[in-house]
């Protein structure tokens, strides 16, 4: 029964093409952009978040906030305090930073200096471009050795001979430090600016710099395969409740990366629901076709209720028709909700994410705008008297 | 002594027209065996066409019983009378009423489409039912590309093949020329022999005397 009302309806739209397509287009409209919204949308958070994902997703820092309370907290110790803590963390690296005036010669510049442990370059997957970065024992020593960024070294080296070569730091009074090694260029962090700053052992700084009275920032690195978001989250709920929310700041792209997906998610959703209203306009002019349907084969039906076509059948024979009427407006409105996400994602340049969830969405959504925009004209044809039907002119 | 597949008792069928009431059949009995061949004549306006519509449980009566193959119509649902629509009774309309978007063979097929029936089954039973009105050769022409008489007797192959027991026909020959209307007039006469019960509704003489039982309406009552 139902794919012979299938089947009728194919052939009571086919007969009238085009007022079926001219009817269809509300739904068309809607289903499309609806789709092409979500699409787009999904499209943005994706690249939005891989920018994210590219810069660190493993990590979280932290900055501590100069206070009493955090000079306390925030000592070399805090790191095996935090890992004892809070689970998947790989390891967690002070580093302290300060800016000051480099001199190579006859040049100089400001740049960041950071004293780090021989392990920084490491966890951050940040590598040597010429010699190494320098080893524990250079930091147990209190060695006076320095690791450039890429355009420190291009600035203060143009020729590319730093290796080996010893530059001035200033702080209070200069001191030499010999370069062991130039770092390959990375793109920032957020925060960080890998290519513009100066690498020190950490002891080193503490010792020839100045004795800072609290860390600097903590980079902490989560485990392989943990949940990045959680690992955040749980860090926070650990400093609020043993330090105090008002005595660090915490930086983590994985959160930053959840609230941008947030953001654009509720923005497109809003956007979706606004152009579903175009969707029940769509469904009004499918009302209004089938009323004129009904109207228009008065007679027919009368025929059919001669035959034995009870209401119910009636009644089903119209929602089929009203249903494949919608469906086939919402597959056409996928195919150019789709086209036009693919055009605005390559116009954009995102890399195009094809939300087949939305596809679901909107192909229910539509059979629901037939059922319900359907049900009153279908309803009228059920009630239909037979005899007036069938001296209808 | 056949049953009776028709009984009437006192049928009224009354239409308020604005403020007057027609009573365009008033009080009305009658009954009709298995087999038998009737003609219901009468002038135009005299409730003829009403008297077959609630035959044919197309219509109600205002007051009365109505008795259909031993099935009691009062009270009945709207989708019991189609029911009764569908299995015991077989309509053929002076203006054919054929669905004109559909080929001969899928029009003979609708009624037992209502009746549920599975599409190989409907597509046999159709055949046979046009074979039997000598449509064998027409079944995939449209109603337009059928001539007058041709669309009759695809209508006669609708009323038959769900084998109902009741065959009623409203003016058949009306919109046909004489000739024509003959020889539907004889397929008819054919299919009352086999022992179908066939009720005519005409206004015509000619037509009426090829019925073995003539009932005359005169303004909603009977005078037979």
């Amino acid at each position: 029964m139902i794919w012979e009302n299938i089947k009728l309806a194919f052939k009571a739209m086919s007969a009238s093409k085009m007022r079926s397509l001219l009817s269809l287009l509300g739904i068309v409209i809607g289903v499309a952009s609806v789709i092409a919204i979500l699409t787009l949308g999904e499209s943005a958070t994706n690249s939005i978040t891989q920018t994210i994902v590219e810069s660190g997703l493993e990590m979280v820092t932290i900055f501590p906030v100069r206070s009493e309370k955090a000079s306390n907290e925030f000592t070399e110790d805090f790191g095996n305090r935090l890992m004892r803590n809070v689970a998947d963390i790989k390891t967690v690296l002070p580093v302290n930073s300060s800016t000051a005036l480099i001199r190579m010669e006859q040049k100089s510049i400001n740049a960041t200096v950071s004293g780090v442990l021989s392990n920084y370059a490491e966890i951050l997957n940040y590598t040597p471009e010429q010699g190494a970065f320098f080893t524990m024992s250079d930091n147990l020593a209190n060695r006076q050795v320095v690791v450039l960024g890429s355009s420190v070294a291009e600035e203060l080296f143009p020729g590319g001979d730093a290796l080996g070569k010893y530059i001035s730091i200033f702080r209070n009074q200069a001191k030499s430090y010999q370069v062991v090694g130039v770092m390959s260029s990375k793109d920032p962090s957020f925060n960080l600016q890998f290519n513009s700053a100066v690498y020190i052992p950490y002891n080193t700084y503490s010792q020839r710099f100045i004795k800072p009275t609290i860390v600097g920032s903590y980079v902490v690195r989560v485990a392989d395969g943990a949940d990045a978001l959680k690992v955040s989250d749980d860090i926070t709920s650990y400093l609020d409740s043993s330090i105090g929310s008002d005595a660090y700041r915490l930086f983590s792209p994985a959160s930053l990366a959840d609230m941008a997906q947030q953001i654009t998610s509720t923005f497109s959703s809003f956007l979706a629901a606004i152009a579903a209203i175009s969707l029940l306009v769509g469904g009004i002019g499918i009302m209004n076709i089938m009323l004129v349907s009904v109207a228009e084969r008065t007679r027919e039906i009368g025929v059919r209720k001669a035959m034995g076509a009870s209401p119910w059948t009636i009644m089903g024979q119209f929602i089929t028709e009203a249903i494949v009427l919608t469906i086939t407006g919402g597959l056409i409105g996928i195919g150019l909700g789709t086209l036009l996400s693919w055009f605005v994602a390559d116009l954009v340049g995102w890399s195009l994410y094809i939300s087949y969830s939305s596809f679901i969405f909107a192909a229910g959504f539509s059979t629901l705008v037939g059922v319900f925009f359907g049900w009153y004209p279908a309803m009228k044809a059920s009630k239909l008297d037979p005899i007036e039907a069938l001296n209808y002119e | 002594m056949s049953k009776e597949v028709i009984k009437l008792h006192d049928v009224k069928r009354y239409f308020l027209m604005g403020e007057y009431i027609v009573k365009a059949l008033d009080g009305i009995s009658l009954s009709i065996k298995a087999g038998e061949f009737t003609a219901i004549m009468g002038p135009s306006g005299s409730g003829k066409s009403t008297l077959m519509n609630l035959i044919g449980c197309l219509d109600t009566p205002t007051e009365g019983l109505i008795e259909i193959d031993g099935d009691e119509t009062l009270g009945m649902s709207e989708g019991a009378l189609a029911y009764i629509r569908n299995q015991k009774v077989g309509f053929v309309f002076q203006q054919f009423n054929l669905l004109g978007k559909i080929n001969a063979l899928e029009n003979v097929m609708t009624p037992l489409l209502y009746a549920g029936m599975g599409a190989r089954e409907r597509k046999e039973k159709a055949k046979m039912a046009l074979e039997r009105v000598g449509l064998g050769d027409r079944m995939r022409h449209r109603p337009n590309e059928l001539s007058g008489g041709q669309k009759q007797r695809v209508a006669i192959a609708r009323a038959l093949v769900n084998n109902p027991s009741i065959l009623l026909a409203d003016e058949p020959t009306g919109a046909l020329d004489t000739h024509t209307g003959l020889q539907i007039m004889e397929l008819f006469d054919e299919l009352n022999a086999e022992g179908r019960t066939v009720v005519v509704v005409t206004h015509d003489h000619d037509v009426a005397s090829l019925a073995k039982r003539q009932i005359r309406v005169r303004d909603g009552r009977l005078e037979e």
